[in-house]
C-alpha cells in the first residue's frame, strides 16, 4: 500500500515539468468545422487539410509573435445542424480565437449564431447560401461565392452557351441545394427558359430511378442537379446514363470533387458545373500545390478556400497584435492580397465576391469552359 | 403506359433487392423469434467484399478477359464470408442470451449492428468503395422503355435465388429440419435434429442472401459505403413485417411491394415523400391485418 502511494507520488512529480511546460508555451488555438464522417467526409477532410496547410506555412514564415505554436482543432459536423452546434460549443470551450468552417450551409447558419454570441470570428470556405452573410452577424465572413451569384451565372450559361429552352430541376432539400435550385429556377424563368418541373429527392437516397424516368419522359434540354455533395451526384449521373436520359446534365459547386469522376466514370464525361474561378497559374497556387499534393493528394473542392480562410485569419491576428475580435475584424477588413483560390478582399457584409464560371468534365479533370463575361474559354 | 412500365421495371429491381434482405429477417425470426437488427450490416459487408474481390480481379487483369467468372467468384466469396460472419455473430452475441428474455437478445442485436457498421468504417474508411461499372453497360431499348443489362441480371439473379431458397426450404431434408425446428425445438431435437446447427444454418443462408443483395446494390448504384446497411435494412425489416414476419413467401412479397410503392410514389406523386408512402402502406396493412399479408405463422410454411 505504502509502496503504491509512493509510486503515485513519484509519477505525480514527474508530471510537473510537463504541466509547467504546457502553461509557459503559448498556443494559438484555431478551430475548423466540417463533416469528417458521413457522406460529405471527403469534402470536410479537404477543408481540414487546407486549414492545416495554412497553419504549417504560416509557422514556417515566422508565425505570430508571442505564440510558440498554432494548433488546429478540427471538429466534425457531419453536415448535421445539431452536431454543428455541438461542435461550435466545443470550440467555444476550447477557447479558440477563430473558426474555419463549416461546409454545409445548414450547419454554418446555426453554428455561427452560437459562435457570434461569444464574438468568435467564423470564416466559411464553402457555404454558399445567401443567408450565411445576409443575417448581419458582425463576425461572419465568407471566402467562397454566393448562390445568388451562382444561380444567374448557371442560367446564363445554359441559355447562351448551351442554347437551352427547357430545364428539369432536381434538388435534395438542404438549405444549400434547395436554395440554389430555387435561384436557378427563378433565373432561368427570367431568361425565358421553360422550367418543366422542379422535383425533390431526399438526402441519403441512392435510388433515383423514379425521378430520372420522369425527367427522361419530359425530355427537357437541361437536367439540372442541385445535390449536396459529389456522392449522390455521381450515383444520379450513373443511373441517368443507364436509363438513357438524353438531357444535358448541369450541376453545381458541391460536385467539384475528383471523386465524382471516379464513381460516375464514363457517365460523368461532358457534364457541366459551375464553380468559382481559380487561376491555377499564379505563383500562390503553385506554391500551395507543391505543399499540399505530396501530403494529402489531389487538390479538391474547398481545400484552397479553406487555406485562404485560415491564412487571412492568421494574417489579421498577426497584424492586430492581439486576439481581440474587434481588432482582428478591423484587420480582416483591411486585407487585400492575392490568395490561392482568389484575391482576398472582404466586403462590409463579410462576403468576398463571387467569380462563377462553368467547367466541363473531360477525362478526370474539370476544365474551365465558359465565363459570364466573354463566353467560351479557349 | 410506357412511363408506367418503365417505373414497374425500376420497382422490380429495387423490390427484388429488398426481398433478398427481408428474407434474412424473416427466416431468423421464424427460427428463434429474434429481430436480427445486425442483418443490414451483413448486406453492407457483402457489398464491401464484392468491391474488394472485384478490385483485385480488375487489378490482375482478369476482369476484362473473364468478367462472368470474376463476378461469380465475387458472389461466392462474399456470400461465404457473410455466412461465416453471421454464424460468428450468432455464436457471440445471441447464443449466450438464448435462455434470457427476448429483449436482451434484441438489444444485443442493436449493439452488434453499431459495432459492425463502425468496424467497417474504421477498416474500410469513410469514402465510397467503387465498383467497376463497365460490366453490363448496355441496355435494351423498346421505344421509350429502356431496360439495362444490369437490371435484367439483377432481376434474373434475384428470381433464381428466391426459387433456390424455396426449393431448399420446402423440398429438401435440410429444409424440413429447418421447418421442424421452427415449429418446435424440443420435439425436433427428439428426432435427432440439432437445433444449434439449424440456427447457424439459418443465419448463414439469410446473410448469404443479404451479401448477394449487397453486391447487386454495388453494381447497380456504382459504389458501396459503410453506412449503407441502415436504410435498406429498415426497409427490408418493414417488408418482412408487411409480408408477415416468419413467412418466407410473405417476405418476398413484402419486399416487392415496398420497392414498388416507393418507386410509384416517387414517380406519380412526389419524390420527396417516397419513404412515407412505403410506411403508410405498412401501417395500413398492419391496421387491418396485424399479422401481415401472409397471416399468422403457425402452419408449416414458417421457417
Amino acid at each position: 500500500m505504502r509502496k503504491k502511494a509512493l509510486t503515485i507520488l513519484a509519477m505525480g512529480l514527474m508530471m510537473v515539468p510537463f504541466l509547467l511546460g504546457a502553461v509557459s508555451a503559448k498556443t494559438l488555438k484555431i478551430g475548423s468545422m466540417s463533416p469528417l464522417t458521413g457522406p460529405y467526409a471527403s469534402d470536410g477532410t479537404d477543408i481540414k487539410n487546407g486549414a492545416q496547410t495554412a497553419i504549417d506555412v504560416f509557422m514556417e514564415q515566422g508565425g505570430i509573435p508571442g505564440y510558440d505554436k498554432i494548433e488546429l482543432f478540427a471538429q466534425d459536423t457531419a453536415c448535421d445542424p445539431r452536431q454543428a452546434v455541438a461542435a461550435a460549443n466545443k470550440l467555444i470551450n476550447l477557447e479558440v480565437v477563430g473558426v474555419v468552417g463549416a461546409y454545409c450551409s445548414s450547419s454554418t447558419i446555426p453554428s455561427s449564431e452560437v459562435l457570434d454570441e461569444e464574438d468568435i470570428i467564423m470564416i466559411t470556405p464553402a457555404s454558399t447560401n445567401e443567408k450565411v452573410t445576409d443575417r448581419g452577424l458582425p463576425y461572419m465572413f465568407r471566402m467562397c461565392g454566393r448562390d445568388d451569384d451562382q444561380a444567374p451565372a448557371a442560367a446564363k450559361f445554359m441559355k447562351e452557351s448551351l442554347g437551352a429552352k427547357s430545364i428539369f430541376i432536381v434538388d435534395d432539400k438542404t438549405t444549400y441545394s434547395q436554395g440554389l435550385a430555387d435561384g436557378v429556377s427563378k433565373a432561368a424563368k427570367a431568361l425565358g427558359i421553360d422550367v418543366v418541373a422542379h422535383e425533390h429527392v431526399n438526402q441519403g437516397d441512392k435510388d433515383f430511378s423514379a425521378v430520372l424516368t420522369m425527367a427522361k419522359q419530359k425530355k427537357a434540354d437541361i437536367f439540372y442537379m442541385s445535390l449536396q455533395g459529389y456522392s449522390p451526384a455521381a450515383m444520379m449521373t450513373l443511373q441517368a446514363k443507364r436509363l438513357g436520359m438524353n438531357s444535358q446534365i448541369v450541376t453545381q459547386d458541391a460536385v467539384f470533387q475528383p471523386k465524382y469522376m471516379e464513381v460516375a466514370k464514363d457517365a460523368a464525361q461532358g457534364v457541366y458545373l459551375t464553380y468559382g474561378y481559380t487561376d491555377s497559374s499564379t505563383p500562390e497556387y503553385k506554391a500551395f500545390e507543391e505543399r499540399y499534393v505530396p501530403k494529402y493528394g489531389k487538390i479538391a473542392a474547398y481545400a484552397t478556400y479553406a487555406y485562404d480562410a485560415c491564412t487571412s485569419l492568421l494574417k489579421a491576428i498577426k497584424a492586430a497584435g492581439s486576439t481581440d475580435p474587434k481588432k482582428v475584424k478591423a484587420e480582416l477588413m483591411k486585407l487585400d492580397y492575392p490568395g490561392v483560390a482568389k484575391h482576398v478582399k472582404f466586403k462590409a457584409n463579410g462576403d468576398s465576391g463571387s467569380s462563377y464560371i462553368a467547367f466541363k468534365v473531360v477525362g478526370d479533370q474539370f476544365v474551365p469552359y465558359w465565363e459570364p463575361k466573354n463566353g467560351l474559354i479557349k | 403506359m410506357e412511363y408506367f412500365i418503365q417505373q414497374l421495371i425500376n420497382g422490380l429491381t429495387l423490390g427484388g433487392m429488398y426481398a433478398l434482405i427481408a428474407l434474412g429477417y424473416t427466416m431468423v425470426y421464424g427460427v428463434i423469434q429474434l429481430i436480427n437488427f445486425a442483418h443490414g450490416e451483413f448486406f453492407a459487408a457483402g457489398g464491401y467484399i464484392g468491391a474488394i474481390v472485384l478490385a483485385y480481379f480488375a487489378g490482375v487483369g482478369y476482369m476484362e478477359s473473364h468478367p462472368i467468372i470474376c463476378l461469380t467468384a465475387s458472389f461466392m466469396i462474399a456470400m461465404a464470408y457473410c455466412a461465416y460472419l453471421a454464424i460468428g455473430v450468432e455464436k457471440i452475441a445471441y447464443k449466450p442470451l438464448r435462455k434470457q428474455s427476448r429483449l436482451s437478445a434484441l438489444l444485443s442485436a442493436l449493439g452488434m449492428s453499431i459495432f459492425l457498421s463502425n468496424g467497417m468504417m474504421l477498416t474500410q474508411g469513410v469514402y465510397d468503395a467503387i465498383y467497376p461499372s463497365e460490366l453490363f453497360q448496355g441496355r435494351f431499348d423498346f421505344g421509350m422503355i429502356s431496360v439495362s443489362y444490369l437490371q435484367v441480371t439483377i432481376v434474373t439473379l434475384t428470381a433464381a435465388l428466391l426459387v433456390g431458397l424455396n426449393i431448399l426450404v420446402f423440398k429438401t431434408k435440410i429444409g424440413m429440419a429447418m421447418r421442424a425446428t421452427a415449429q418446435d425445438k424440443t420435439m425436433s431435437a427428439l428426432v435427432a435434429i440439432s437445433s444449434n446447427r439449424i440456427i447457424s444454418l439459418t443465419f448463414a443462408i439469410g446473410a448469404g442472401l443479404a451479401a448477394s443483395a449487397g453486391i447487386m446494390y454495388g453494381l447497380y448504384y456504382g459504389s458501396v459505403k459503410y453506412d449503407m446497411g441502415f436504410v435498406p435494412g429498415i426497409k427490408a425489416f418493414a417488408a418482412a413485417v408487411l409480408g408477415g414476419i416468419g413467412n418466407i413467401t410473405g417476405a418476398m412479397l413484402g419486399g416487392l411491394i415496398i420497392g414498388m410503392v416507393e418507386i410509384f410514389g416517387a414517380g406519380y406523386i412526389s419524390g420527396e415523400y417516397k419513404d412515407v408512402f412505403a410506411f403508410i402502406i405498412l401501417i395500413a396493412v398492419l391496421y387491418f391485418k396485424p399479422t401481415g399479408i401472409m397471416g399468422e405463422n403457425i402452419d408449416d410454411t414458417r421457417v
